[in-house]
């Protein structure tokens, strides 16, 4: 909103937010507000006003005290310095507004609201959050429901309190007063609640609301297919495979939704041994230019080039992920794989290095499962299991809130004593019990990621049994190479660059790895 | 042990140490990788622009715009089927001082007018730079071995040339390039014209 606009809304809301001189109305809309010209400057707080707060803080501190009577003018005063763009006055009047005035207020719900876009300005968008989330419980105001709905959607889509909003505002809210929008965001957000719990049918009930074609609608049709691909216990229809790959081309997806719907089609095809199907839907995946991509995404397409005989090209993916953009990943399967083709291709002793480098990197962390250690205590695992799923959402959220509680120390001066300390302890909590649900999240992701682990270092034990045996075995008299899987030649308009250990980021899909056969033929006398 | 042998077991050492570390490191990691990706930019049919410098002459100076056609076979190997170069001169003092001072006809010293060519073009370099972490530019580099038929005052003159250049590609379609060229003029004594090309290449066809 430019600047005029700004002043004229401000003023509208000025006049419709003021209690005396004529109708009531609405302090947004401004419906029979009287434009009253005013000077465009901030709007400086009334002494007496300002003065207010701290004889209320002596008797408000130690316990919450009656509310008590303040300057109603001075919710006018904080949408004029809002709408002039100073949200750090503003947010400062208005706390003192709702802390001062009885909820039963005509603007005590316009204040909550002003206050929470104040703080989500000022860049403490949890604490706006909490106002938000406030006036959707209280409905105190009809008016303001639906604005306030708005913002919490815009919300969700950072890293936010996913209790607060998603559950206890969005999960739980009566549906029938919302505009469509915010509605079916809603209907879309209790389908989840409903599917999370396993109730399909009452999932399907609020989804069947979602007006067709709309991104709820999208993701509520992903949400769908992926429960029942979990659930499901037999092989996927291929239905659903057709379904995943209609969703990947949904515009209203983000680009991310796309690709993991992509991956889907991918992996179920993988699944069905359809090989060369999961190798064209992991190369639809779309990616930024340069960008590094995903470790899993290559790992997933190593396999697939392995499993259709494409050797060189699976190890050439697998030099993508010794990447220093990878080399934090937690990929045991990595160190199999290089382990399968070395293996393949007769090279004993790299076979057997290469596989028993993964219990080499791995070391401390099998030691701490062996030793039953806490395992989110092991960084390997724990940085594995925070990238993903919900333990990754909850450490996003942490991390915002401890940012956000270090911006806040920015606003002591400008929020006042008693606004200082609400919003500090507001933020303390929070992040109590931000920090409560990242942990139990952890645990359940880090055992997840410890059983990963284990499997593989089983893997790793079988191979070096098999290559054992393999690298004592008798070479029988007349044996003869076998004949070299044939490696693919360089095309016309292609280029080739050697690799020397640097890694370039639009490079990494395209290495190519060349190893020539040392097996003998097996059927030598 | 003596001092011969005492030498001959370190520069055997000094030798093959390096072998065996190679040989060790081959046994541990086998194999080779290389990145295969589709060329960014690949030549068809190419127009150039061109404007260059005849800088050896100590006499006159030339400035000349050139015309040129290259068509190119594969992504290595290209023919300048035809370029033709015209140019403006201006005397520098060295020729005046001679007038004057010794008193040279103006007619003796031979200068170029116009010149025309074919060349070879081969490409065996093809490569990418990286622009402080932010971009990646496309280029090659080339030779080129070709004759030329250079106009003199008096004159016509034949040529043979080899010269070297690099091509930066802004986009499929056009590209910029630098080149050096070494003329041998063939007369009772060869001289040499150097010429410096900057080039706008517009490519068709690819």
């Amino acid at each position: 909103m430019n600047r005029l606009m700004a002043m004229a809304a401000a003023l509208l809301m000025v006049g419709a937010a003021a209690p005396q001189g004529g109708a009531k109305t609405d302090p947004v809309t401004g419906e029979q507000a009287e434009a009253k010209p005013k000077e465009a400057k901030p709007a400086e707080p009334a002494p007496a006003a300002a003065a207010e707060p701290k004889k209320e803080e002596a008797a408000a501190a130690p316990a919450p005290a009656e509310p008590q009577k303040i300057d109603p003018k001075s919710f006018d005063r904080a949408l004029e310095s809002y709408f002039l763009g100073y949200p750090k006055e503003a947010a400062g009047l208005l706390f003192a507004y709702t802390e001062g005035m009885p909820q039963t207020d005509e603007n005590y719900a316009w204040a909550q609201f002003f206050l929470a876009k104040s703080l989500i300005d000022l860049g403490l968008k949890h604490s706006g959050g909490v106002y938000l989330a406030r006036i959707a419980r209280e409905r105190s105001n009809p008016a303001v429901l639906p604005k306030a709905m708005e913002e919490l959607r815009a919300l969700t889509d950072i890293p936010h309190d996913e209790v607060m909003i998603d559950e206890q505002v969005f999960g739980a809210l009566d549906l029938g007063f919302l505009p469509e929008e915010i509605a079916g965001y809603a209907h879309y957000q209790q389908g989840l609640v409903d599917l999370r719990v396993g109730n399909e049918r009452w999932a399907t009930t609020h989804f069947s609301k979602l007006t067709e074609g709309s991104a709820e609608a999208s993701r509520a049709k992903y949400a769908m297919l992926v429960t029942r691909l979990k659930t499901s216990k037999k092989e996927a229809p291929k239905e659903m495979i057709d379904q995943f790959l209609e969703l990947s081309e949904d515009e209203k997806l983000t680009q991310e939704a796309r690709n993991d719907a992509m991956l889907a089609v991918a992996r179920l095809r993988y699944e069905q041994r359809d090989y060369k199907g999961a190798l064209e839907a992991y190369g639809l995946v779309k990616l930024p230019e340069l960008d590094p991509g995903r470790a899993t995404l290559y790992l997933e397409e190593a396999w697939v080039r392995y499993q259709l005989g494409e050797i060189h090209a699976a190890m050439g993916i697998l030099t993508t992920l010794d990447a220093p953009s990878f080399r934090d990943e937690f990929l045991p399967d990595k160190y199999l794989l290089r382990a399968f083709i070395y293996r393949d291709l007769c090279h004993y002793l790299p076979a057997k290095r290469a596989a028993k480098e993964l219990t080499r990197k791995y070391a401390e962390s099998l030691d701490a499962i062996r030793e039953r250690e806490d395992l989110t205590k092991d960084a390997r695992l724990r940085r594995a299991a925070s990238a993903k799923g919900p333990a990754k959402r909850a450490r996003k959220f942490l991390e915002s809130l401890e940012l956000e509680g270090e911006k806040l120390g920015k606003f002591a001066g400008a929020f006042g004593d008693r606004m200082f300390s609400y919003m500090t302890r507001l933020y303390d909590l929070a992040r109590a019990e931000a920090t409560r649900v990242y942990q139990e999240r952890l645990r359940d992701a880090t055992r997840a990621e410890a059983d990963k682990l284990l499997r593989a270092a089983e893997q790793v034990r079988l191979m070096e049994y098999e290559v054992g045996l393999k690298l004592y075995e008798r070479v029988k008299k007349g044996s003869k190479l076998v004949r070299d899987l044939e490696e693919e030649k360089l095309k016309d308009g292609q280029i080739a660059f050697r690799f020397k250990d640097e890694y370039w980021n639009d490079e990494l899909r395209d290495y190519r790895f060349s190893l020539k056969s040392r097996c003998i033929e097996e059927s030598a006398q | 042990m003596n001092k011969l042998s005492l030498i001959v077991v370190l520069l055997a050492a000094f030798v093959l140490t390096p072998g065996a570390a190679l040989a060790q490191s081959e046994l541990e990691n086998p194999g080779s990788v290389s990145a295969i990706q589709e060329r960014a930019f690949r030549m068809s049919t190419e127009f150039n622009l061109a404007i260059g410098v005849l800088p050896l002459d100590a006499f006159t100076k030339q400035v000349y715009g050139q015309v040129s056609f290259v068509y190119h076979f594969t992504d290595y190997f290209a023919w300048q089927v035809g370029r033709g170069a015209y140019g403006y001169n201006w005397s520098t003092g060295l020729k005046a001082q001679l007038e004057k001072d010794y008193g040279v006809l103006p007619t003796t010293i031979d200068v170029i007018q116009f010149f025309v060519g074919s060349d070879l073009m081969f490409s065996p370099f093809y490569g990418k730079a990286a622009i402080l972490n932010r971009a990646v530019i496309y280029y090659e580099a080339y030779l080129l071995v070709g004759v030329s038929v250079f106009k003199y005052t008096n004159a016509f003159r034949p040529a043979a040339n080899i010269g070297g250049g690099i091509r930066i590609f802004q986009n499929k379609y056009v590209s910029y390039r630098l080149e050096v060229t070494d003329n041998i003029v063939i007369k009772e004594r060869p001289e040499q014209v150097m010429q410096i090309n900057l080039m706008l290449a517009l490519n068709f066809g690819s």
